[in-house]
């Protein structure tokens, strides 16, 4: 390692651990995010306010709103206020579903006529409801079903011979994440987020500072190179990301049992090109702001994008197909492929080939470009 | 090679702004060189181009051998700077000022140890290297940035006004130091807008508005361009004084000091003709003869380049 190199980075770090606000912002900051946000970023939907309108008042409707009730996702919040404007529950906030029993629910079901019931769901939040009114659908059919039993039963001694109904019996297995709890699959993404603000907004931060203090015009008239002084400046924010992700990798697997199925080497490499798109981003930012309020905003211009086009919120595959190339040039979704593949799925180099090499390329491109915009001269 | 900074006919512009207009001069070895100039004059320009930080628009530069233009990071090797900011890293200590810049020059391991320890002894810091150099008094800092420009040995050291702020006691143990390190062969090439520091330099150069007006040996300048004759009148009735003064022929200037006037006549009505008006004006006036400074020299020049 060059001496001059060296030296930027001896210098750094002295600045960093230094400075014990940087420091928490820099450890400690991210580990509480991924912490409240691995929480916070949860699409399990468990629990949804109901309301009944129950107008029949008979065993056979009490029975159908007890059974929605039952598995404790539909949580009762009594009866709805006026059954002439069930509605009102939903726009009030009060309830997200109300069950809607008209007068007749029972006398219907018991002349074998088909009894009308109404679902009302509240699709402001498509999440809560498309999965609001799967559930009320699911169990709805399923007690229509079993009414029709008996009758069948009825037929088939009438008819003296047994009546075959035939069915498809559906046992879906699934793999990875068994549970299916978004927190899985959500931490991992938030990992690579949190990193990403850390990392590029330190790293921006870092030249612009220079130039304000006056001390960038004191190393820039010694005769170190520009790749010396650059790469010195962000590799002890490689160090300290790395350091991040271990303790991401703590919080994930305590906090939120998050799986480790693969290696952990393979981890380690997709995290360094990682970072080092990363900080190449945020010295880029900084090699073309004059004052650090720039690198800042300069920086959030950067990773809003680089956040909602990376597939942690969404699925890129729900991105229209002109969006979806321009998520080839955003390194945080190659990122969260490579750690929810490890992570999840255990995969290796081989699976992943395709993010890994397109960071291996993303990474030294973005870090030789800011050293080519780097001029050590003024004006 | 005895001329360490030879420059030729220095020229640059921003926009339409030209900073530096033709500029030409040569500075020896061993020579400490002073760049004398109202701020914005274009002296922080040159210094900056000479450095290899600023590309000239045109004409040339050699600096230790090295062409500014060509040759930016060949100069950089050869030279130290210490800019008007004193441009450390406040967050971190003598020593670990020093360890970087050390390291940017290449120096490393023992090399840089010993030399650290060596500029510290020689400007005086040794029992400072563990304080952080926002903790420390101006001219301590100063001494700081110059150890720092000293480390690697440069065979220029460019100072752009390296004791603008600090209190006179501390500039003189300031330019007592350049001048130990002159003795030793290095040459300074130095910008100031304090007259009693151009005083300790061998030559001089006044810049106004970007051209370099005249270069010589502060005796030469102040013998040959300081025009006609300069007295001092003490008194305390200023006005009336001036006054009087104004109506004798041939007042070129007329400036305010601290026990009364300093009054320039080109060409000179003689000293007793001075002490008559003045004695008029206030019996208790005392005229007298006074010697040119540097900042005759420099009062002169610029009033030569208004008319």
């Amino acid at each position: 390692m060059s001496s001059a190199l060296y030296a930027v980075m001896r210098k750094e770090f002295r600045q960093m651990t230094r400075d014990k606000r940087m420091m928490a912002l820099l450890i400690l900051a991210p580990t509480l995010q991924l912490f409240v946000l691995g929480f916070a970023a949860n699409y399990d939907v468990d629990r949804i306010e109901t309301a009944t309108c129950d107008s029949d008042r008979t065993a056979a409707s009490r029975a159908l709103r007890q059974g929605l009730l039952a598995d404790g996702t539909f949580i009762d919040v009594g009866p709805a206020r006026d059954c002439r404007r069930p509605g009102d529950d939903i726009r009030d906030g009060r309830a997200k579903v109300v069950l809607v029993i008209p007068d007749g629910y029972a006398r219907d079901l018991a002349s074998g006529r088909t009894a009308d019931v109404q679902v009302l769901v509240d699709g402001t939040n498509p999440v809560i409801g498309r999965y609001a009114s799967s559930a009320a659908s699911t169990y709805l059919n399923l007690v229509s079903a079993r009414r029709q039993l008996p009758s069948l039963a009825a037929m088939s001694a009438a008819a003296g011979a047994e009546i075959r109904v035939p069915t498809i019996s559906v046992a879906p297995r699934v793999l990875y994440n068994p549970a299916m709890r978004s927190a899985i699959f959500m931490v991992p993404g938030v990992s690579a987020m949190v990193l990403l603000i850390v990392t590029t907004i330190a790293t921006a931060m870092g030249l612009a500072r220079e130039r304000e203090m006056g001390t960038l015009e004191q190393v820039m008239v010694t005769p170190i190179s520009r790749s010396e002084l650059l790469l010195g400046k962000v590799m002890p924010f490689v160090i300290v990301g790395l350091f991040d992700v271990l303790l991401a990798l703590v919080v994930g697997t305590w906090v939120f049992h998050v799986p480790v199925r693969g290696s952990l080497a393979v981890l380690g490499l997709g995290t360094c090109l990682y970072l080092l798109s990363t900080v190449g981003v945020g010295l880029l930012i900084s090699t073309v702001s004059r004052t650090q309020q720039q690198a800042i905003m300069g920086g959030f211009f950067v990773m809003m994008p680089a956040i909602l086009l990376s597939g942690v919120m969404t699925p890129i595959e729900n991105m229209p197909g002109w969006l979806q190339p321009v998520t080839w040039l955003n390194p945080v979704r190659f990122f969260v492929e490579i750690l929810r593949g490890v992570l999840l799925k255990g995969a290796g180099v081989v699976d992943l080939w395709i993010p890994f090499v397109a960071l291996a390329a993303f990474g030294p491109a973005v870090v030789a470009l800011a050293v080519g915009r780097f001029r050590k001269r003024l004006a | 090679m005895s001329d360490l900074i030879t420059v030729s006919r220095l020229c640059r512009s921003f926009g339409s702004f030209q900073a530096v207009k033709d500029v030409s001069f040569k500075v020896g070895r061993g020579e400490i060189f002073g760049y004398l100039g109202a701020n914005g004059a274009g002296k922080s320009t040159t210094i900056r181009m000479l450095c290899g930080l600023l590309q000239p628009t045109s004409g040339s530069a050699v600096v230790a051998g090295a062409d500014v233009a060509r040759d930016p990071e060949g100069v950089k090797r050869r030279i130290g700077y210490m800019s008007q900011k004193f441009s450390l890293y406040p967050d971190l200590t003598v020593f670990e000022n020093l360890d970087f810049f050390g390291g940017a020059y290449g120096l490393s391991g023992r090399a840089l140890r010993s030399r650290i320890d060596e500029v510290l002894d020689e400007l005086g810091l040794r029992d400072r290297s563990r304080s952080l150099t926002s903790s420390l008094p101006g001219g301590a800092r100063q001494r700081v940035a110059l150890a720092n420009a000293l480390l690697h040995n440069p065979d220029v050291l460019f100072l752009d006004e390296p004791t603008a702020g600090v209190d006179p006691a501390s500039r003189r143990d300031f330019i007592a130091l350049v001048r130990r390190r002159v003795a030793q062969g290095t040459t300074a090439f130095l910008t100031t807008h304090y007259m009693d520091e151009a005083e300790y330099c061998d030559r001089v150069g006044l810049m106004v508005a970007g051209c370099l007006k005249v270069l010589d040996t502060p005796s030469a300048l102040k013998a040959n361009h300081v025009p006609g004759a300069l007295f001092e009148v003490r008194t305390a009735r200023r006005g009336d004084v001036t006054a009087a003064l104004n109506a004798i022929q041939g007042l070129a200037t007329i400036q305010r000091i601290g026990a009364g006037l300093r009054v320039r006549y080109d060409p000179s009505p003689g000293r007793d003709r001075v002490a008559e008006s003045a004695l008029a004006a206030d019996p208790d006036a005392v005229v007298e003869a006074a010697e040119a400074s540097l900042d005759d020299v420099f009062r002169a020049v610029v009033d030569q380049e208004a008319q």
